[in-house]
């Protein structure tokens, strides 16, 4: 079995490879997110609750700062990924992120176990993947995910990774997984309904413009990806007319490569993402107790970059933004799961690296 | 039969309507054989010889130079240079280096290599860019055409010829995948058949002929389907004798491909097409050389060929 972790590992060498022909990367991402996070300094007192905004016209209010589900299947205590949900939960982050796909389950295992007694205190999220196969195939995956996180109901259930061309006719096939996704609504196993993908702002924008009632759409939003096949430019716009709720991921280019290689520094980079207009919450993987105290003091002491200063940080970066090389997910295959590359026909991670 | 010339664009010389691929003569395991092949297709009328200052880290120039001897004037001699942003200057030392492993005083034809990241014409059109060594190369009378490649997308090959350098040849894939998906057929072709530069197709069978090993299509309908479009040549990536004399057949005996047949070709693969898992080199880094990767600061594969072959050479043989 090939982890989304075996394979984030494997890249960490290839990108130190590249870098200078010699070592290895220093750890796991998890492990960047805490350098990054250490060189970051904020005056927010600990006790200072993380801000919570309204994710678009569900009405929902959720934390700036989402907890990604990935990271927590990938911890090698159970115990300690327990404890970093229970501590995220007590500074007020309410969103958590999931996928039914995650380390084959267990990521929304763990989240179930830890959210045992306090259910009610968050905004809970998974995300779908049909990768293109039908209706039914969805919702034995929401019977599989209601178990596993110990629910009845999901407040968003999101089609996860829509990241191939053909995605969007796909999904939108009769009898396709849209058709689920109305249908769980209707039962009241859902709440809110919406998409995901790390790809092609112009698949996002096919995603919308079919027409299917989304209540929200999840991408890639950092100061990287406003000068490069930009989700910022081209779809949040219209989400924001659409009213949908905006949720932004990879704040840090992925694994923090962009701040590994000293092109930003992490506050700024996740300030920018935070700051952007329509945007609700910014999604962060975290695997360790420190990661997670690092990343809720930018949270606590957020204030909004003003816009001179983002578009001061587009301009800087604009350069290095331009070939896509700190947006690895738009780029190459190495961020595509492997359940979506097998419904696919792509071959796996270990065939096709990037 | 012989192989069927082609005019190379609005020039008055002719090529023949497929070429033999550079990159795949240094996959054979000795000299020896690549040296035989080349020798063949000369023998057959094939006399488009492509190549890159890259392929093998310059085992397939040096290969091809050595092959060549005594048949230089036969044929028409492509490489490819691969700057990927970087200068001129590094673009004329690469000359250099490509003119003496092919053993020769001249290109016929000298490509900038590898185009398809987003800022590539961006980078190439600055001051000092790569294009200022392909006016240099041609006032010196090292090359006599220039043109550009890439495989990745086709808005990228199209930026890079509305920027307005006067190229000779454009070189992309073409073939009944892409036909119906991220199309250099549908986006980049016509736009060079108006301005009269030579379109050179690549990857008629799309990379790694997934396709064909799948029983979807066969190897002669896809070469087929790929020479039939308004193209100067079908460059053709040639690692068996088996392999060239199919080749060969098809071309001595082409006929364009009626246009009902195309268009069952495409309907049929229309489908498979639609997420880019028959075009990897569109959706992947899988065909970006390390020299294009380490250029633009993207990771490398430690098992690319190159890769490996670079540690081999490092290291020495295991």
């Amino acid at each position: 079995m090939t982890t989304r972790r075996d394979v984030l590992r494997f890249a960490g060498a290839s990108a130190a490879l590249a870098g200078c022909g010699r070592g290895r990367a220093s750890g796991t991402d998890g492990r960047i997110e805490r350098d990054v996070a250490g060189a970051a300094s904020s005056p927010a007192p600990r006790t200072a609750p993380v801000p919570r905004r309204t994710l678009g016209q569900t009405g929902a209010s959720v934390s700036i700062l989402g907890l990604g589900g990935s990271h927590l299947g990938g911890m090698p205590d159970d115990a300690e990924a327990i404890r970093v949900v229970h501590t995220a939960i007590d500074a007020g982050i309410n969103f958590f992120d999931n996928a039914w796909e995650y380390h084959d389950g267990h990521s929304e295992e763990i989240l179930g176990r830890a959210l045992a007694g306090k259910r009610d205190q968050v905004f809970l999220m998974t995300k779908v993947c049909t990768h293109g196969r039908g209706a039914d195939v969805a919702l034995a995956q929401l019977e599989d995910s209601l178990r596993r996180l110990g629910t009845d109901h999901l407040d968003l259930w999101q089609v996860h990774e829509c990241v191939y061309d053909n995605d969007p006719a796909l999904h939108y096939a009769a009898g396709g997984v849209l058709d689920a996704l109305a249908r769980a609504k209707q039962q009241g196993k859902v709440r809110f309904v919406g998409f995901t993908g790390h790809k092609d702002p112009k698949i996002h924008l096919e995603m919308l413009q079919r027409g299917f009632a989304f209540d929200t759409a999840q991408m890639p939003l950092n100061a990287f990806d406003a000068g490069f096949r930009s989700f910022e430019r081209q779809v949040v716009p219209e989400l924001v007319r659409r009213r949908m709720g905006v949720i932004g991921m990879k704040s840090l280019g992925g694994q923090g490569q962009p701040v590994r290689q000293g092109a930003v520094a992490p506050e700024e980079a996740i300030r920018y993402a935070m700051s952007i207009p329509g945007v609700s919450v910014t999604v962060s993987g975290v695997d360790s107790m420190e990661v997670l105290e690092q990343n809720l003091a930018i949270a606590r002491g957020f204030t909004p970059m003003p816009e001179a200063e983002r578009q001061a940080l587009r301009a800087r970066l604009a350069e290095a933004a331009g070939d896509g090389h700190f947006e690895l997910y738009k780029t190459t295959t190495y961020y595509d799961g492997k359940v979506g590359r097998e419904q696919h026909g792509y071959p796996p991670h270990e065939n096709l690296p990037l | 039969m012989p192989i069927p010339l082609r005019p190379f664009g609005h020039t008055d010389q002719k090529i023949s309507c497929v070429g033999l691929g550079g990159h795949h003569l240094g996959d054979f395991a000795t000299y020896g054989e690549a040296e035989r092949v080349v020798h063949d297709a000369v023998d057959a009328g094939i006399h488009f010889f492509d190549n890159c200052w890259e392929y093998h880290n310059g085992k397939s120039e040096d290969w091809l130079g050595r092959a060549l001897a005594g048949r230089r004037d036969k044929v028409f001699l492509m490489t490819k240079v691969c700057t990927h942003g970087r200068d001129a200057s590094l673009a004329m030392r690469m000359l250099e280096e490509s003119l003496r492993r092919l053993k020769t005083d001249h290109l016929d034809l000298w490509q900038v290599h590898g185009v398809g990241f987003g800022n590539d014409p961006e980078l190439a059109y600055r001051k000092g860019g790569v294009l200022e060594a392909l006016e240099q190369a041609k006032r010196d009378g090292k090359v006599r055409f220039v043109g550009f490649t890439g495989h990745k997308d086709p808005e990228v090959h199209l930026r890079m010829v509305q920027m307005g350098f006067p190229f000779d040849a454009v070189q992309m894939p073409l073939n009944v995948f892409d036909a119906s998906f991220r199309s250099f057929e549908a986006m980049v072709l016509p736009e060079l058949v108006r301005r009269g530069i030579a379109p050179l197709g690549m990857k008629p069978c799309a990379g790694k002929a997934d396709a064909i090993k799948q029983g979807l299509v066969t190897g002669p309908e896809m070469l087929r389907y790929a020479m039939s479009l308004p193209v100067a040549t079908t460059i053709c990536g040639i690692d068996s004798r088996a392999i060239l004399d199919q080749v060969v057949q098809v071309a001595s005996h082409f006929e364009p491909m009626a246009a009902e047949e195309a268009d069952a070709l495409r309907a049929k693969c229309k489908v498979p097409a639609g997420d880019g898992r028959y075009e990897l080199y569109k959706v992947s880094l899988a065909f970006d050389n390390p020299e294009a990767r380490r250029a633009h600061s993207f990771p490398v594969d430690p098992k690319q060929k190159e890769v490996s072959e670079e540690e081999k050479q490092i290291m020495g043989a295991p």
